[in-house]
């Protein structure tokens, strides 16, 4: 049973929870830091405790902090969000042992699937396919250049308990690997406390493909369909949409019945994404499990209908799953774009700062998932994100010239700051994009192409403007 | 106001023989607070006694111009209200304050009290980790804000000073 529920996180994604919460009649505890004193969850929420200064470290990652909060008011789970704690193992376990339910997996499979040689050990037991590389933790430098020599160059290095897309070094070169090694202990030491890192091959061209899935306590596992979020910027993604455009539905039922068979075999409970690379020729292979609710949930939301949070508290609170084992229906095309407050011309700088005009894209089939309000400060301590655009629409192209549209009304104007809009548009334009043909190279591509600052189209042009993108369906017909 | 005031300030007492020989600063910095003393009341006080040796504060004024919210405030709330004024100690982090080493044990520090930066005044109790809380700069105990097992927030004030000279100090 759960009526009163602690959200240990911030921004969008603590605003989003505590909606479904809202929805669901259960009590909302918002945490936050002395930066977000006054913030949009804040308003929100049944009570709000401030669980520290600016600083990650001594707030949202603060665990005696957030689980002395929970306590303090009386709330039975906490809801982790996503980053911060939501993939710690450690947390998890507090919180079990306060009595708190945790809203995720059991730490146990968050230690398993955190380690991700461990998880690669693991998937490769139950026949998901794996790039070669290494699937113990390497002891040597020595050890290390023996199996990136023997899976051929490029090599990706990885840190075995990252996540986010950060500590990742590619090393094209032999002769580079061994600073590189080095130098990626060090950013996995710094980073997560944690040195070990793992080689494995690097796909320079690929795209990126991920199953969203449901367990419950019962032993059900459902998968709501693929994601592709090859739009990314050094390990960040940018673009993600569902279902997976251009993957034939043979190979999409193979990666998601794979993801299924693997969710199972770590014993997964509650919303998890199983990550995967699909190569130019078409075998995929298992990178990694997210065990937490994703920053681009709300495609599969929209696809599917159905509100992933809601799903997540319900098996929280040992409710078996009511969606069909044998497969959920999905509808049309959503895609998602990451608003953030970065300035693409400035090598994706961040800008935070004073929000003194904000008006969010509206309109029918768009979802925008902020923080942000007039008036509002944007605080520098914390990532960039600022909405989440998403679009629905019957089929790809109209979903994309909807987005193009949204982004184009969205209005965010202060001192000093630029968002990610205008470029996510370039990038949408794209052809390679708007016929699916596009790789994880996209980025760096539309970047290099990127002319004089007039290049990009204005962030406001004319209603009046025909549409750039397609043919109208009101044209007449061409002979 | 703050002239009106003034010609209703009765001067503090003679300090005693360890209080800072500077009294100026000092005694600007109680006026200072006797005046936000008086606009938080709303209306102007009949007499204000500011006592900066003990720390007491008294405000009295005539029935005919309270309003009806203006009952008697107890002078320890009253010392209270000066906490945005004076140098305050916030709690470090969010918890269970305690102002003495373990329980029935004499606090860490009482009114009057002169604390250094480093000193400890209390404990901020979380998850049964106890984090010290020290002052940060140097003055004398002006009010305890919190009781023993009263939750407290990062940042909340849970001790106000009186800033000391810190020639004397």
């Amino acid at each position: 049973m759960i009526t009163k529920v602690l959200i240990a996180n911030r921004g969008e994604i603590a605003l989003r929870v505590a909606r479904t919460c809202r929805e669901l009649g259960i009590g909302v505890v918002a945490v936050h830091s002395s930066e977000d004193d006054g913030s949009a969850v804040t308003a929100v929420a049944d009570e709000t405790v401030r669980i520290g200064p600016g600083p990650a470290k001594r707030s949202y990652l603060n665990i005696p902090a957030v689980v002395e909060a929970a306590l303090r008011t009386g709330a039975d789970a906490v809801h982790p969000g996503y980053g911060f704690l939501s993939e710690d193992a450690d947390f998890a376990e507090v919180c079990r042992d306060s009595g708190l339910t945790f809203i995720g997996p059991d730490p146990e499979v968050i230690a398993r699937l955190g380690d991700k040689s461990a998880a690669r050990r693991l998937m490769t037991s139950v026949g998901l396919p794996l790039l070669p590389g290494s699937v113990h933790p390497l002891r040597s430098v020595s050890d290390a250049r023996a199996v990136a020599d023997d899976i051929g160059y490029p090599v990706i290095i990885k840190a075995a308990v990252g996540g986010g897309g950060r500590g990742m070094t590619v090393v094209a070169d032999p002769a580079a690997f061994d600073p590189a090694y080095r130098r990626s202990r060090a950013t996995a030491q710094a980073l997560f406390g944690d040195s070990r890192v793992f080689v494995e091959r690097y796909l320079p061209s690929a795209r990126h493909v991920e199953v969203q899935v449901l367990a419950d306590r019962y032993g059900t596992v459902v998968d709501l369909g693929a994601r592709d979020c090859t739009v990314q910027r050094r390990h960040q993604k940018l673009v993600e949409e569902s279902p997976a455009p251009r993957l034939s539905p043979e190979l999409t039922r193979e990666i998601t019945g794979a993801a299924v068979r693997g969710a199972r075999a770590a014993g997964y409970t509650g919303a998890g994404t199983v990550e995967f690379l699909v190569a130019p020729d078409g075998t995929f292979s298992f990178m990694e499990v997210n065990c937490r609710i994703q920053v681009e949930h709300p495609v599969t939301e929209m696809v599917t209908g159905i509100d992933l949070v809601r799903e997540q508290l319900l098996v929280a609170a040992g409710r078996p799953l009511s969606l069909d084992p044998a497969g959920v229906p999905a509808r049309g095309v959503a895609i998602e774009c990451r608003i953030n407050v970065e300035d693409p011309d400035r090598d994706f700088a961040p800008t935070p700062g004073l929000l003194e005009e904000f008006v969010p894209s509206g309109g029918p089939f768009v979802r925008v998932d902020t923080h942000g309000y007039a008036g509002y400060r944007v605080p520098a301590s914390y990532d960039p994100l600022l909405a989440k655009v998403v679009v629905w629409a019957p089929d790809r192209d109209q979903a994309v010239a909807r987005m193009d549209r949204a982004l184009a009304e969205f209005r965010v104007r202060g001192r000093g700051m630029t968002t990610t809009a205008g470029f996510l548009r370039r990038v949408l334009r794209h052809p390679d994009f708007r016929a699916a043909r596009h790789d994880t190279t996209l980025v760096d591509r539309v970047l290099a192409a990127a002319g004089p600052p007039s290049d990009p189209p204005p962030l406001h042009p004319s209603p009046l403007d025909p549409s750039p993108l397609h043919p109208s369906p009101l044209d007449p017909p061409r002979s | 106001m703050s002239r009106t005031l003034a010609e209703h300030l009765e001067l503090p007492p003679a300090p005693r023989r360890d209080e800072p020989a500077d009294l100026g600063s000092l005694l600007e910095q109680v006026r200072d607070s006797a005046v936000r003393i008086a606009r938080d009341l709303g209306h102007r006080p009949d007499v204000v006694r500011v006592s900066a040796g003990a720390v007491s504060v008294e405000v009295r004024w005539s029935a005919a111009a309270a309003p009806p919210a203006a009952v008697p405030v107890p002078v320890a709330e009253v010392v209270a209200v000066p906490a945005e004024v004076g140098p305050v100690v916030t709690a470090p982090a969010v918890g269970v304050f305690h102002p003495a080493p373990e329980p029935g044990a004499a606090p860490f520090v009482a009114v009057g009290d002169l604390v250094r930066p480093g000193t400890q005044v209390g404990i901020v109790e979380a998850m049964k980790l106890m984090m010290p809380v020290t002052a940060e700069v140097t003055g004398r105990v002006a009010a305890v804000l919190k009781r023993d097992g009263e939750p407290v927030e990062y940042g909340e004030p849970l001790f106000t000073l009186l800033p000391a000279d810190r020639a004397a100090a």
